[in-house]
């Protein structure tokens, strides 16, 4: 095997004290990420300079675009031209981006945007927020499901975001990291493994199957194509219309219609089982339970901890590691019969949407405890559960 | 030329063109095929190499549809930003984007100046006709001053863009003009371009006989006389379309530039 002439600039196994949106993009370098493209917007930029130093080191190429746009659409190019890309933008940035994540979803295209969240509507505030999460899933013009993970370190910007590149090479679908302010500005210990014992997911192609130019359907063979990239000679026609496996626009009918999205919609969401994860604490026999994700699950398993020992109150923590598909099979392997959920967001209850609509029938009473632009304090979640419970 | 284009087979049947009898587009496919062919026979460019990028509209139709290349049917006036992540993941690609006025100088306007900016090596090929087609002969920001159209039932009261100047302006290395009256200016020029390191932008005006509801044949023959070529051109003839060469420069493309940033961190003992 030949040796990486840039190889000296791998990250080492090692500690490192990172930020996290630097975190992210070394999380991308490690997944074998060797395109990134960006605009500058408060509070990503620190991951967009830090990529521009790190991507021409290995031996990728780093561009500033013009705008969220144009970083989302090299995205579809440079993924069809064979490599792993992925942008990191802010929420007015991510509402540009919904184009190409939407076409993104038809042609099912590999490609990985990590969003740090700031408050909205409009041009809201650069703080703490995640008023994105409903945008993540619904955002996009038309149907199709997506696949958006939720990180609550800077240990997990670097892991969700590799595994962000796998599930996108293995569902050939756009991943979304939703992450935030707190977790993209904080500062921590990163433990960074062997590079061999990380597991990396690449696309599965048509030639390493054994399948000729003549015979590849490039939406088709399985329920996730293997992915024929530009220039392997495969004479590979990207399509944004509805189509055929065969790749064919011109035979619309409601039926292919119909298969088309419905086969978009059901790789994401009848495997969620298997897409989705969710992180546990003291869950058994309890009659009350808190779920969060992303940085509020910080200072939820705080307000959890204190709750149990210093209040003497009967409380478990959920983490939604992922958001979508909504992880609704494994949080019902694990709620059977509680008292009460206390939602805590930073937002006005938009996950709470997902979590009654799966749960509605083993809890009577949802809390949504909401902190607007920013992080709740582990006193704000506590006081609302003890006043709740009384 | 068949053998560049899919007649049948996996992607069902594909001809005649969906385009309307008498449009000018297919005339431009004829001759960007013709200059493709030129040159993998010419310079042994592999057809592999090629890479053929669109956005959304009639002239977009070219790309997904009929060739049998690698292509790319992307988003309404992004093709050249898509074009450009391609490149970014593969410099060796030959990348020829088929585009129309509005793609790419309305909705893809910031692309397309940018693109010619950084001077990616791209041969963009615009289909200009002066109006939207596909969606029913609306202005274009390239629609002429008064002209009727759906959206201008009184008349134009803005100007039009002149797209050539603008790529120039904008850094490109290679702007030319030409009509699909010009079939072997436009084979030549589109050589050129796709020879050409960095951004080449081809203009080539091409005719909507259904919009302008005007005889195929006599929009050809004005294409001749409404045009002058730009080195014949004399202060009298302000009234007519120059075309030509603009600009041919050679200097470095987006990705020889970078590329010694790269090698600035490459181990020299691999």
């Amino acid at each position: 095997m030949t040796k990486d002439p840039h190889e000296l600039y791998w990250l080492k196994p090692g500690r490192y004290y990172l930020q996290g949106s630097e975190a992210c993009v070394e999380g991308a370098l490690m997944a074998g990420c060797r395109v990134f493209a960006g605009y500058p917007i408060t509070p990503a930029s620190e991951a967009l300079e830090h990529a521009a130093r790190r991507f021409p080191q290995v031996g990728g190429r780093f561009i500033q675009m013009e705008d969220e746009i144009g970083s989302a659409s090299v995205l579809i190019g440079a993924s069809w031209g064979g490599t792993k890309a992925m942008t990191v933008t802010s929420s007015p940035g991510f509402s540009l981006m919904q184009e190409a994540i939407s076409i993104g979803i038809m042609s099912e295209t590999p490609m990985v945007i990590v969003d740090i969240q700031r408050p909205g509507p409009g041009q809201g505030y650069i703080t703490a927020s995640q008023e994105d999460v409903m945008q993540a899933r619904w955002g996009h013009h038309g149907e199709g499901a997506i696949i958006a993970l939720a990180p609550a370190s800077v240990q997990e910007m670097f892991d969700l975001t590799i595994e962000a590149f796998n599930l996108s090479e293995r569902w050939r679908t756009p991943v979304l990291v939703m992450a935030e302010e707190p977790v993209a500005h904080l500062r921590e210990l990163l433990y960074v493994g062997e590079r061999k014992k990380i597991n990396i997911f690449n696309r599965k192609k048509p030639q390493d199957l054994g399948i000729k130019p003549d015979a590849y359907l490039p939406w088709g063979h399985e329920v996730v194509a293997p992915m024929a990239n530009w220039g392997d000679g495969y004479n590979v026609n990207f399509v944004g219309l509805v189509h055929k496996e065969d790749g064919n626009v011109t035979d619309w009918s409601p039926q292919v219609n119909y298969d088309c999205t419905r086969r978009l919609l059901s790789k994401i969401e009848e495997n969620a089982r298997e897409i989705a994860q969710i992180e546990t604490k003291f869950i058994k026999g309890s009659r009350n339970v808190v779920i969060s994700y992303g940085a509020v699950s910080r200072t939820a398993i705080e307000a959890v901890m204190e709750a149990r020992e210093q209040n003497g109150l009967d409380l478990s923590y959920v983490r939604l590691k992922t958001l979508w598909p909504f992880p609704e099979e494994s949080l019902r392997e694990v709620i059977n019969d509680v008292d009460n959920i206390f939602i805590p967001e930073m937002n006005f209850g938009m996950m709470k949407h997902p979590i009654v609509e799966a749960l509605r029938d083993r809890c009577k009473n949802f809390v949504s405890i909401p902190s607007i632009g920013i992080l709740h304090s582990p006193e704000h979640i506590l006081s609302k559960i003890v006043e709740e419970t009384k | 030329m068949l053998k560049y284009l899919k007649e049948e087979g996996l992607m069902g049947a594909r001809l005649p063109l969906l385009l309307c009898p008498g449009c000018g587009h297919g005339q431009v496919l004829n001759y960007t095929l013709n200059a493709v062919d030129r040159l993998i026979k010419e310079d042994k460019i592999a057809k592999e190499k090629f890479l053929f990028i669109s956005g959304v509209g009639c002239s977009s139709r070219l790309t997904s549809h009929y060739l049998n290349f690698d292509s790319g049917w992307t988003m309404h006036g992004r093709a050249v930003a898509v074009a450009t992540g391609a490149l970014l993941a593969n410099p060796e690609f030959r990348v020829v984007v088929f585009t129309g006025d509005g793609d790419v100088a309305s909705i893809g306007g910031n692309h397309f100046i940018h693109a010619c900016r950084r001077n990616m090596d791209l041969t963009i090929v615009c289909m200009n006709n002066g109006l939207y087609g596909m969606t029913g002969g609306q202005q274009a920001p390239t629609s002429p001053r008064d002209m009727i159209t759906t959206t201008t039932p009184y008349g134009n009261t803005e100007e039009a863009f002149d797209l050539c100047q603008m790529a120039e302006v904008s850094g490109a290395s290679y702007v030319a003009r030409w009509t699909t009256a010009h079939p072997h200016q436009v084979i030549k020029a589109i050589m050129k371009g796709i020879r050409k390191k960095g951004t080449a932008f081809i203009e080539i005006l091409s005719q909507c006989p259904v919009h302008r509801k005007e005889e195929p044949a006599e929009m050809l023959a004005a294409y001749k006389r409404i045009t002058i070529p730009v080195a014949k051109a004399k202060e009298g003839d302000k009234e007519k379309i120059l075309v030509g060469e603009f600009c041919d420069h050679d200097k470095p493309d987006w990705n020889a530039s970078y590329q010694r940033v790269i090698d600035r961190y490459k181990s020299k003992d691999v």
